[in-house]
This record gives structure tokens, sequence and C-alpha cells, in this order.
């Protein structure tokens, strides 16, 4: 099998992949939209726009500290404005309400949002939250699902590995939202945690079918070596496995009879989202790119990562203790 | 067993197989039409429930500040703040507002209760929140000498010392009760007797012999029978005081209290024209805050807006549906063409449990629900994926379809129940919006899992029982679709009669 043939090129595209993305966010860092930061997002459309510095003139009449005007297209196709602000008061808004709508063609206010400095923060932590809770929750599953799945390596080794390939998953569509953000002035907000979230679902779904396979196949290829021992008069029973056949051979056979699968359920998941991405509106645009890319991601983990990682730890596992 | 009656058994069978799927098939049709009707129909019942980024309407969100309330009442005075809202609400006739109370979760270090008010249609936000803002709030205060000494106190030492460090440097002072003093603030104190304990408010008018101007309009305040004691008691113990009433804030009257009020009423006198008697009294009557409340955050989406996002997300959905079915036909041929409708299928009950929920549709859960297509054939794949193997190793396809759907279960309950889990804990943790994201991705795990192992296996047990060897159009529809590869799996080689 390709997967575990190659399995250090693989991993080395991931290990590379990871760290660039690392780095990305790092340097780059996320653009915090005001669903965490807190403000207020006015959009304005028109069917005749006036042009960006009569708007800025407007709005600096209004707000004192820092804001931003970007041009736009709302979901109508309409000619539109995204005026970011800090958050307003009412008086404030009604102003700048006042003052987009009279000048241009048919000035409307298509959008408003405003969101205090405090729902932003606990936005943000119960983000936190709710992503580590699924985490954790999926490791004790995996854990508990694999458990007896003895030779050579740990049920708690599936449950690590899955959790590793999780955060790769969730590092790729993270980073391109830093680029995003950085290039194209794109902002995190509440649909991005959503689509990471998704990402997790899937990815761990994807990762799981590949190691029930391993599971079952080891199952089939192994023999059961019963050891009965007697201790102060309580009768003990130790079962050992011998595999058959080598453990990556395996694991091989078990990404090879999953690849066709892994591979149909990508395609029907990117069919409907390149759907979403082109056709779905500009609310959702970035939602599925996201999920793109973590789909996409998510396949690669499931099929070059996940697997080759098990066998190259059950090959280091080996090593050391035939050193002892 | 004699060959007759293998063969009458066989028929038996095969009767049962039809009789199932034809039950299932319309039974999805019977729901098909039920949800068509109810999401078109103008007077339906359960029509679908749009939230607002896709109907268009306001969203307001205001913190109660519950600092000065016992924390066992906390949760009773936001039910009286909520039916006091929802009254105003209804007051400005919106279809269907939401009015609801959401405590903070344990994860957030701000622990006030908020409400959160949500306004179809309603795009003039200013309109909306001046609107609920109306709402006056009542308290009644004691005029104490004491504070008005130290307010006097604190001014003198505020100007003097702002004139001194050109006021970089603040002053603070406290009440005999802890409370902060504020320059320029009146020298009542609270007595705790505010709106919520308010029955109704009446405009009534001054009789001749009331030592008031006649005819001058008044305001009758009734307390519920808990104010009226706290009442009597404030007036018995602070006979010869002025007894403050203010009105957000702002002191309106303050008459001084000739004797113990008993009766539970009070008469509120402010030299009001008559139609500010008559507003306030009617504010009054239709709810005082119990507690008072700040606007947090707002969101408006113009209607325009909503119905575009919406049909874009259709859009997005059909389109995403009709590529996955083509895939699938063209990859797995007549199993496909059931694990399409197994989609439909899934589709449609997914929309019932939408009625009938019911479930707020946003975009975000839309975008959900398109997602979720894609996956929903998951579990079809993998069971096909399964069946193939074994059919080409000879097994006949009715017993390769059984032992595919028994070998993939494993991985499709591992697979379902980790992601099940994930969309709990996003229900637990998440705000209202995650909330509802998390609902249809939940659903999506369930209904999904049905059609796969219910509505997939049913129609599966309907195909004419082949082998591959048989070389028929049957078998060949059933055969591998574009996927075939020579290099099949080895594995078990010696179940396959064909192996070389």
């Amino acid at each position: 099998m390709f997967a575990i043939t190659y399995r250090k090129i693989f991993l080395r595209i991931a290990a590379i992949v990871m760290l660039s993305s690392v780095l990305i966010l790092a340097t780059l860092g996320l653009n915090l939209g005001i669903d965490f930061t807190g403000g207020s997002l006015t959009e304005v459309s028109y069917t005749e726009a006036p042009t960006k510095k009569t708007v800025e003139g407007i709005v600096t009449g209004i707000v004192s500290d820092g804001f931003s005007v970007r041009e736009s297209i709302d979901d109508a196709g309409k000619e539109a404005f995204l005026i970011r602000t800090s958050d307003l008061n009412d008086e404030q808004r009604q102003e700048l309400t006042e003052g987009v709508t009279s000048i241009g063609q048919d000035g409307e206010l298509t959008r408003f949002t405003s969101i205090g400095p405090v729902i932003g923060q606990e936005l943000k932590d119960k983000a936190g939250w709710a992503i580590f809770g699924v985490v954790s929750i999926i490791v004790l599953y995996v854990a508990f699902a694999f458990a007896g799945i003895g030779t050579p390596v740990s049920s708690w080794t599936y449950g690590g590995i899955t959790i590793l390939v999780l955060i790769h998953d969730v590092l790729v569509p993270t980073a391109l939202m830093s680029l995003l953000g950085y290039f194209l002035g794109v902002e995190v907000d509440v649909l991005f945690v959503m689509a990471l979230l998704a990402v997790l679902g899937y990815s761990v779904n994807d990762t799981i079918v590949v190691f029930d396979r391993v599971r079952e196949n080891l199952k089939m290829n192994r023999t059961e070596h019963k050891k009965k021992s007697e201790e102060v008069g309580v009768v003990k029973e130790e079962v050992t496995y011998t595999l058959t056949k080598p453990y990556e051979e395996i694991v091989g056979s078990a990404v090879q009879e999953t690849l066709a699968r892994s591979i149909n359920t990508s395609i029907t998941t990117i069919i409907t989202l390149t759907a979403l991405f082109f056709v779905g509106g500009s609310v959702t645009q970035t939602f599925a790119l996201i999920l793109l890319a973590g789909v996409l991601a998510g396949t690669y983990s499931s099929i070059c990562i996940a697997s080759p990682l098990v066998v190259t730890y059950a090959k280091y596992k080996a090593s050391k203790e035939s050193k002892k | 067993m004699s060959n007759k009656q293998e063969q009458e058994s066989e028929q038996a069978k095969s009767f049962l197989r039809w009789f199932r799927g034809l039950v299932l098939v319309g039974l999805v049709l019977w729901l098909g039409t039920v949800v068509y009707q109810n999401g078109t129909a103008p007077d339906s019942t359960k029509p679908f429930k749009l939230g607002l980024d896709l109907a268009g309407g306001s969203h307001l969100v205001y913190v109660a500040d519950t600092s000065n309330v016992d924390s066992a009442e906390v949760s009773e005075l936001m039910n009286v703040l909520r039916d006091v809202i929802e009254r105003r609400v209804n007051i400005f006739g919106v279809s269907e507002p939401i009015v609801q109370v959401e405590s903070s979760s344990f994860a957030s270090e701000n622990q006030n209760p908020r409400l959160v008010v949500e306004l179809p249609g309603v795009t003039d936000v200013s309109e909306a929140v001046a609107e609920i803002g109306r709402t006056p709030l009542l308290e009644f205060k004691l005029y104490d000498e004491g504070l008005v000494d130290q307010i006097d106190a604190l001014e003198n030492l505020s100007t003097s010392l702002g004139t001194a460090s050109s006021g970089k440097a603040t002053i603070s002072m406290r009440d005999s009760e802890g409370g902060l003093l504020e320059r320029g603030q009146l020298p009542f104190k609270d007595t705790g007797l505010t709106g919520r304990y308010l029955e109704t408010a009446s405009l009534e008018f001054a009789g001749t012999n009331s030592g008031r101007l006649s005819n001058e309009p008044l305001v009758n305040v009734r307390f519920t029978s808990e104010g009226a004691d706290l009442f009597a008691t404030i007036t018995r113990e602070n006979v010869g005081t002025q007894l403050g009433i203010f009105l957000d804030g702002e002191l309106i009257s303050a008459p001084v209290i000739n004797e113990a009020i008993v009766g539970g009423t009070a008469i509120i006198s402010g030299g009001f024209a008559l139609e500010e008697a008559r507003a306030l009294a009617q504010n009054l009557s239709f709810g005082a805050l119990p507690v008072p409340i700040e606007l947090q955050s707002t969101q408006t989406i113009g209607a325009s807006l909503g119905a575009e996002v919406l049909e874009h997300g259709m859009e997005a959905g059909v389109l995403g549906l009709s590529l996955v079915l083509i895939f699938m036909l063209l990859w797995y041929r007549l199993p496909g063409l059931i694990a399409g409708i197994a989609l439909l299928s899934y589709i449609t009950m997914m929309l019932a449990l939408f009625q009938l929920i019911p479930v707020t549709l946003t975009a975000a859960g839309l975008a959900g629900f398109v997602l979720s297509l894609g996956m929903a054939v998951d579990a079809n794949v993998l069971v096909f994926e399964r069946m193939k193997e074994e059919y080409r190793s000879g097994v006949s396809s009715r017993e390769a379809a059984a032992s595919g759907f028994k070998r993939a279960w494993n991985a499709i309950r591992d697979g379902n129940i980790t992601s099940l889990l994930s969309a709990i804990i996003l229900f637990w943790f998440g705000t209202s919006m995650v909330k509802g994201f998390a609902l249809v991705f939940g659903l999506g795990i369930v209904v999904s899992m049905f059609s796969a192992l219910v509505i997939t296996r049913t129609l599966l047990m309907l195909i004419p029982d082949v082998k591959i060897d048989q070389g028929t159009l049957t078998a060949k529809l059933l055969g591998s679709g574009l996927g075939q590869r020579q290099n099949l799996p080895q594995k078990r080689e010696n179940s396959n009669p064909n192996s070389t």
C-alpha cells in the first residue's frame, strides 16, 4: 500500500504543512470580527453607490475613533458598503443610518449588527470550551471503542493519533482563514467556529473508519495464546496475540480497502460544498471555503497520516523494546 | 421439507420484502406531500420557521442588572421581566416575536442574565429599541438627612480637588449601606419598593377637596399584596419623611408621608398634563420593569437580504443534491439509485422534523444541512464498498448486501457516535446561533443513519438475487460501477471461486 510504503514522505509533507500553518498563524494572526471583539457592522446598499470617500466623510462626523469602510456587493447583487465601527450607541446609530441612506441612489440599510464587548468575550470562551469538550470526548470514545485491540499498540495510541490528525485538520483551515484575513480582510465570525467544529466531526469520522478496518483486520490475522497461571488459589488467564502477518501489511490493506470509501465520501461532500461556495450566497461563502479546506485536509490525513503514523509508532516501540 | 413448501416460503419471503419496501416508499412519499403542503399553504399550522437572518428582522440582547437582587430571586424576576417585555412587544404588533431569558453559561465570568428579543420583520431597530425602552423603571425612595451632608461634602471635595489637580484625581464616598455615592445625586435612599410590586396603575383626577388643584390628572398605583405590606411598613416607620417617587431614575414627586398607608395604593402626582398622566398609567400597568436592563447587542437584517440568502441557500442545496445523485448513480449503478432514494428520503424526513419540532432555520443551519447532504451518503458508501468486495468474491448479491451491512456497522456506529457526541456538546455550550447548527447537525446524523440502515437496506433486498458470474443485466447493474479496479483485495481468496 503506497501510503504505508512511502509513509516517511507523507508524514514529512504533513509535518511541513502543519509547521507552515503554525508559522502563518503565529505571524499573521487571525482577523477577529465583531462577533468576538465587540463593535458595530453596518451594511448599506445602493442602486447607484456614492464614492467611498463620501461614505467615509459621513462616518468621520459620527464616530471619533477608528473605523473602516469596505466596498462590497450585497446578496441581491447591489453595490454596498460595509462599515465597521466601535460599538455604537442609539444616537450614533440613528445618525449613521440617516447619514448613509441619504447619499447615493436608493440607499438602504440591509444589515446592522452591534455586539457589546462582554458578549464577544463570552463567545470566545464558549468556542474554546466547545472545542476542548469535543476533543476530549473523542479521545475517550476512541480509546474505549478500540479497547482490547491489544497488539502491538494500545487503544490509547489510536485515540492519541486521532487527536493529532484532528489538530492537523483544524490547523489547515485556520491557517487559510489567517491568510484570507491578512490579504482579503475576511473576518473570523461565529460561522467560522462552526465550520471548524464540522471539520472536527468529519475528520474523526474519516479516521475512525480506517482504524475500524485496522481493528477488524487485526482480529482476522492473529493467533491467540492463553496462558493460565495460578497464584494463591486464584486462576489467572492471560491472553496474548501473535500476528500472522507483519503489522504494517495489515494496516496497509486496511487503508487500501477503505480507500474507495474515503475518496467517495470526500467527493460527495466536496460536491455539496462547492455548490455552496459558488451559488450559496455571500453569507456562507467563507464557511464553505473553510470546510472545503478542512475536508481536503481530513481526507489526506485519514489516508496519509493516521495509519502511517500508527505503523511508525509501532516500529519505534518495537525497536525500543528489542534494545532492552 | 418438500420442494413445494420451500418454493412457497420463498414466495412468502419475497412478498414480504416487496411489501416492506412499498410501505416504506409510500410512507416517505406521504411525508413528502405533507411537508410540501405544510411548507407552501398560506394558512399552514406548521410552516417552516425561518430565523431572523433569513426572514429579516431585529435581534436585540439586553443585559439585566441583577446585582441588587437576591440571587435566589433572579430567575423569577427574569420571568417577570420577560412577561413585561413580551407585553410591550405585543403592543406594537409584531407577528411571532420571541422574547426569552438566556442565562450565561458557567463558562462565562459575567453572570448577569440576558433577555433576547427577536422581532421578525422589524428592520427599524431604533424604533424597536425606543418602544421597548419606553417602559419606565419605577422606584420609591426615602429622603435621608444624612445623605444631604455627605453629598454636599462630596461635591465640595470634588470641586476643590478638581481645581487643584486639574481633574486627574478622583474621589469616592459610600453611604451608610455601602452604596457608592455620585456627584449630583439626590439625597434619597433605596427602600426596595420598585415597579416589581406593582399590580395596576390607573388614571384619576383629583377631587375638589383633596388639597390639590381640582381635576389635576393623577396616577393611582395599586401594589400587589407583598408590595402593599412593604409600602405599609415603609410609611409606618417613616412618618414625616419625604417619599421620593422615581421614574427611570428621575424624581417626579416627593410627597411627605402623613400616616401609615395600609390600603396598598399610592397616588403619583407631578403636575402632569392629561396626556402625560395617561401615558404613564398605561406604561406602568403594562409593565414597570422589575430590574433595570441595558441594551448590549443588536442585529438587523433587511428583509430583501434575508430572502436572497434563503434563495441562494436553496439553489446550492438543489445543485449539490443533483450532483451527488448523479455521482452515486454513475459510481454504484443500481445500489447508487437506491442510495439516491435513501438520500431523498433523508431530505424529506429532515424537512418534516424542521416543521414538527420546529427548528428555526438560519443561514448557518441551512449551510449545515447542505453539508449534511454530502455526508449523509457516507453510511451508504461504507456499506456499498463492503458489499462490492463480497459480491466480487462470488457471493450472491443479497448475501453480499446483508454481510455488507453487518461488517460496515462497526465503522458506521463509531463514526456516528463520535459525531453525535460532538453535536451534543455543541448544543450544550453554544450560543443560540451555534445551537441551531448543532441541532441540524445532530438530527442529520440520526436521520441519515436511519435512512441508510432501514431504507437502503430494505430496498437493496428487493433487487433480484444474482451472482457476478451470471452476466445478466441485473448482475452488470450491480457490478462495479466506474470504480472497477483490477487489483482487488485478495483477502478472502478461499471463498472466491473465480480466483486465479
